[in-house]
């Protein structure tokens, strides 16, 4: 059988070279591996979002009050395109649970009883809905409870005005509201231990908050969400007397936001990452093969002299593409399914939902499958076409010798002479096969730019969170008040045991506009000299508060387009006061987390017509004072919240530790594998094309490791300029991953530290050494006997 | 031709007794050398002759430390050969051999002095890398590429090559194989005035007899074994051999 004698010839080529053949495959492996896991994890989340969010029948908007009375539910549900509307009481109360002494908050949201299907809907995961007329029954979510021991029929303990609460926990819960569950945007990551969800009848919470026939949270959905924004304003317009302080829409919504921005960015990645993987699939078979039709020339020159077809001839390399490619994504299959794995426990770990399956779909597999071969026959289609192109008689004839040619290095004579010879043939090498040279470079570059980009994330949330944390926040304790007070509070606050120093804070809700643009916001007022929270600029420089004029965070600023000296309108979003002020805007200030702007206290006061008003307090406490400052606090009426700055912070690091930790090791053997991959397969090629040099320097008397040098050096050299390229690359990508991560919930600041430059750089060499090592092994094996033996 | 009594030009260089080289080959097994004894001394033009397959070139490569025989003794100037690692036997050929194969393996990346150079490098005592080109008449090439020059002439880049680290021995596996008569010549004058001026022991393989007559000594191979072996008196030029 004819095609039967090329088949095996094929599949020994491929057993032979089994360390080229194993590296391509792997690189496929990863490609189709990273695009089966990747995109069904975007298919499975958004599936899973989309019916999650259908069940609970997930709200379009959400405006948030002060107060309102229960009834005003009814003429916002008469603005014509708002199809339902719902009025519902959450309020962030401290939780008191038998041997915690640590903070606990939750969040009461009102739930109506007898249960009804409403916007926002609960899941009950595990016991029951609240019986008719219950007062004192809760439905906790089900992360909360199993975070801090809870069970059904146990009790826990809600400080609700001047009153503590006892509550009996009758069910646990999720809601489509809360599956990216933080209690703002500056925990940035759930810490389901600190901070649940506490579902309540209404009756309970209108008693206990007093709240009667009152609400201060408004859901609707719509008709049509284009038309969101004109139903928002006339709500706003309608709720105006009952100060509204944020309009929320659903791809606003905090969780929601979350949540749609990972499946977004799933989406990309299932474009891009396995689009580089199979890309550098193919450029490495475009270099294999190509030197295999350059080798085999004369057998192609016979096999059609023979009479095999140009079609099969060309066929046969095409062939070698589609089996590394097709071993290569059953590969990927495997892989993928142990990833899925992974990635859902990751994303279990962030994100509740009632039910989060993990299928791979057939269509996925095909895909991938597809993917992978047509990357694999497009590397293969430059080659096969060269075979087919290839005329039986020339064949016969040696290919035309590559002209060694001069490189521009040896137009200056002196230089030249001082190169050894050892560096004289790398760089003509490298001048001879620069397309090579370049693939190479291409992937020492990659490699290097991805693992810059992953320690980046790092270095930049760390940065981000240091700069939080340590440098603008400086309290040990925030305490939040419900509404606001006097100077009397800030003395109160002085007069606790414990407590060192104790700095009044106002933060207050607010429409800011600059010309046509305009975004509600929170404004910060501080006091001159603020100790415990302090303004950064760019290089951390700290800015002083001004008597008059506003600082704006730098996202703020660049969103309504203001630079210092420029004015801007504010308007407050609740209390008495809805008149607009101008206000000059007199700084900026660097910020990662949310979207606030900073004033005087003073100043804020006076535009709230008040002489000196605060919402809040921060505290400096003595040193191991934690728990009983949170105990004498947690009861005392009016105070909404206390929060512990180092725990904040140490929570946060845990989480992102461990996920960071994942993301990074799978990256570290991305980059590992494309590196290796591309400079094992390219010095190969190399190797084989030289092998007769190689073999003549053995025979002079070079030793081994003196032959290889010639090869490893290549490597290093065309490593340095691999890494020298890689390092604006891996800048570039880190930009590219703050621009598509921006938003008014936070940012990724631009920062890399020198480290992981030099890591990075560290790794790749790393890889180099690697794949020359991996070489090494040819080159101690080359037979010098058979190779001279062959006609050149 | 005479065979006269064995005439040895100097001291014995090579002691090879009884060398063998079996190559497994799944069942059976082939014995490339039976058992080959010879003594090669130094300064000697030694010509080998005989039949394709009869384990010329194993031979050559074994004596020149390319190759490890199966069994057996080679002994240069009374040191074991056949106990050398590949470390040793690269030192071996980095200071006692010159090779120069029917396929001249220039590095063509490299001009022909810078060819040459390659050599001149790693040895301990070698000549300038423009007098081995001058010793081939190649002294004006020396700036070109194996790709700008003839096969002759990379041929002559070659031996000037081997040459120019000054080895004590030139093993020459068919060095005409590929060229020409006239160019042939040329190569063989060029080898034989290099053995004759500065002494280094010249071993030749050639399927042609004629050349033979250029030697001191003759050995002809058949099967695995030296079947026999001539000594000449005198020594033929070039210009005097009958192609
Ligand atoms: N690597 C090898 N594996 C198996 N057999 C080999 C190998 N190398 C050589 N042989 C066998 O050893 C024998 C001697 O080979 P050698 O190359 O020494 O012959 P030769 O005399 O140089 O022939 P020629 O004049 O054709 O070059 C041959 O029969 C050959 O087939
Ligand atoms: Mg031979």
């Amino acid at each position: 059988m004819v095609i039967g004698v090329l088949h095996r010839k094929l599949l020994r080529t491929i057993f032979r070279s089994w360390g080229q053949s194993l590296a391509v495959i792997a690189v496929v492996v990863c490609g189709s591996a990273c695009y089966i896991t990747i995109y069904s994890a975007y298919l499975n989340l958004r599936l899973t979002r989309d019916t999650y969010y259908a069940q609970c029948h997930f709200a379009d908007f959400e405006i948030m009050l002060e107060r309102a009375p229960a009834a005003a539910v009814f003429k916002i549900a008469e603005i014509p395109g708002v199809r339902h509307a719902r009025a519902r009481i959450v309020r962030d109360v401290n939780v008191d649970i038998e041997g915690v002494d640590e903070p606990r908050i939750g969040r009461i949201v009102s739930m109506p009883n007898p249960r009804a299907p409403v916007l926002h809907d609960i899941v009950v995961t595990e016991g029951r809905y609240f019986e008719p007329g219950a007062q004192s029954e809760v439905i906790v979510n089900d992360r909360f409870a199993e975070a801090n021991g809870l069970q059904l029929g146990d009790r826990i303990h809600v400080s609700m005005e001047d009153k503590k609460y006892p509550l009996r926990i009758v069910g646990l819960g999720l809601s489509a509201e809360y599956v990216y569950m933080i209690r703002n945007v500056q925990e940035l990551v759930p810490s389901p231990e600190r901070f649940g969800i506490l579902w309540v009848p209404t009756d309970f919470a209108e008693t206990a908050l007093d709240m009667r026939a009152a609400c201060n949270n408004i859901l609707g959905d719509v008709d049509r969400p284009e038309e969101l924004d004109l139903i928002l304003d006339q709500a706003e317009k309608l709720l105006k007397p009952f100060g509204v302080f944020a309009k929320v829409k659903r791809e606003d919504q905090i969780s929601n936001r979350f949540l749609s921005d990972e499946i977004h960015g799933l989406g990309v990645s299932a474009r891009i990452i396995p689009t580089l993987f199979l890309g550098v699939a193919a450029l490495i078979l475009l270099v294999l093969l190509n030197r295999m039709v350059r080798m085999e020339r004369t057998q192609i020159g016979l096999l059609k002299a023979y009479g095999y077809s140009d079609w099969t001839v060309a066929f046969h390399y095409v062939e070698y593409a589609l089996i590394l490619a097709v071993a290569g994504c059953l590969g990927g299959f495997a892989l993928g399914a142990r990833l899925s794995v992974g990635i859902l426990r990751l994303y279990v770990d962030f994100y509740q939902f009632p039910l989060l399956e993990f299928r791979v779909y057939p269509d996925v597999l095909t895909w991938a499958m597809g993917l992978s071969i047509g990357f694999a026959v497009a590397g293969a289609t430059f080659a096969a076409v060269r075979a087919a192109r290839i005329h039986p008689a020339e064949s016969m004839r040696p290919e035309a010798p590559r002209f060694a040619h001069r490189i521009w290095l040896e137009r200056f004579p002196r230089l030249w002479r001082a190169v050894g010879f050892t560096w004289k043939m790398i760089l003509r090498n490298i001048g001879r096969n620069a397309f090579r040279a370049s693939l190479n470079i291409f992937g020492v570059a990659v490699s290097t730019g991805l693992l810059i980009m992953g320690f980046f994330t790092m270095d930049a949330m760390y940065y981000g969170m240091e700069y939080q944390f340590n440098e603008v926040q400086r309290e040990d304790v925030k305490i939040s008040f419900q509404g606001e007070r006097g100077r009397d509070a800030l003395y109160d606050m002085q007069r606790f045991r414990h407590v060192r120093y104790a700095e009044p804070l106002l933060e207050y809700p607010f429409e800011v506009r600059a010309g046509w643009r305009k975004k509600d916001i929170i404004v910060i007022g501080l006091p001159q000299e603020a100790q415990l929270l302090k303004l950064m600029t760019f290089r951390r420089g700290e800015i002083s508060i001004p008597e008059r004029g506003v600082i704006l965070g730098d996202y703020l600023a660049g969103e309504l387009g203001v630079v210092p000296g420029d004015r801007i309108l504010m308007k407050p979003l609740m209390g008495r006061v809805t008149r607009e002020r101008e206000v000059v805007v007199h700084g900026i200030t660097e910020q990662f987390l949310g979207t606030t702007a900073y004033m005087d206290l003073h100043a804020l006061s006076r535009i709230l017509d008040e002489p000196f008003a605060m919402n809040a307090a921060l505290l400096r406490i003595e040193k191991g004072a934690e728990q009983a400052v949170n105990r004498a606090f947690k009861d005392i009426a009016g105070i909404a919240s206390v929060g512990f700055r180092e725990k904040a912070y140490q929570s946060l690091l845990d989480t992102l530790a461990e996920s960071m930790r994942i993301m990074n090791v799978t990256l570290l053997a991305f980059a590992g594998v494309i590196a290796f991959s591309i400079i094992y397969n390219v010095t190969s090629v190399s190797l084989a094309e030289r092998q007769r040099e190689l073999a003549s320097l053995r025979v002079l008397g070079f030793t081994a490791g003196e032959t290889g040098s010639i090869l490893y050096y290549e490597n290093f050299l065309l490593g340095v300029i691999g890494m020298a390229f890689g390092i604006p690359v891996g800048m570039f990508l880190s930009r590219l991953l703050v621009r598509a991560y921006e938003s008014d919930l936070y940012r990724l600041p631009f920062h890399i530290d020198q480290t992981t430059y030099v890591i990075s750089i560290a790794l790749t060499t790393g890889f180099v050494a690697l794949a020359n090592w991996a070489v090494r092994r040819k080159i101690h094996g080359l037979d010098l006997v058979e190779v001279l033996k062959e006609r050149e | 031709m005479d065979s006269a009594m064995p005439q040895p030009k100097g001291r014995t260089l090579f002691e090879i007794e009884n060398l063998r080289k079996d190559y497994p080959m799944g069942e059976v097994t082939v014995h490339a050398l039976r058992g080959v004894s010879l003594q090669i001394y130094s300064g000697e033009f030694l010509v080998i002759l005989g039949p394709s397959g009869s384990g010329k070139s194993t031979l050559l490569n074994i004596i020149g430390g390319l190759d490890a025989p199966s069994g057996g003794r080679v002994r240069f100037k009374g040191q074991n050969l056949t106990t050398y690692n590949d470390a040793q036997r690269t030192q071996y050929r980095r200071r006692n051999i010159g090779f120069v194969f029917q396929f001249y393996n220039l590095m063509p990346n490299l001009t022909a002095e810078e060819n040459v150079e390659l050599a001149t490098e790693i040895a301990p005592d070698p000549m300038p890398a423009r007098e081995a080109l001058g010793l081939v008449g190649l002294q004006e090439r020396r700036t070109h590429f194996p790709s700008q020059l003839s096969g002759g002439e990379q041929q002559r880049v070659a031996i000037a090559r081997a040459v120019a680290k000054r080895p004590e021995v030139l093993l020459c596996d068919e060095p005409t194989g590929a060229l020409d008569i006239s160019t042939g010549k040329l190569v063989l004058r060029v080898l034989a005035d290099i053995n004759k001026r500065l002494g280094a022991t010249l071993i030749i393989i050639t399927h042609n007899a004629v050349i033979g007559e250029m030697a001191d000594r003759v050995v002809r191979m058949a099967d695995g074994t030296a079947r026999d072996i001539i000594v000449h008196a005198t020594r033929r030029s070039v210009e005097e051999l009958q192609w």
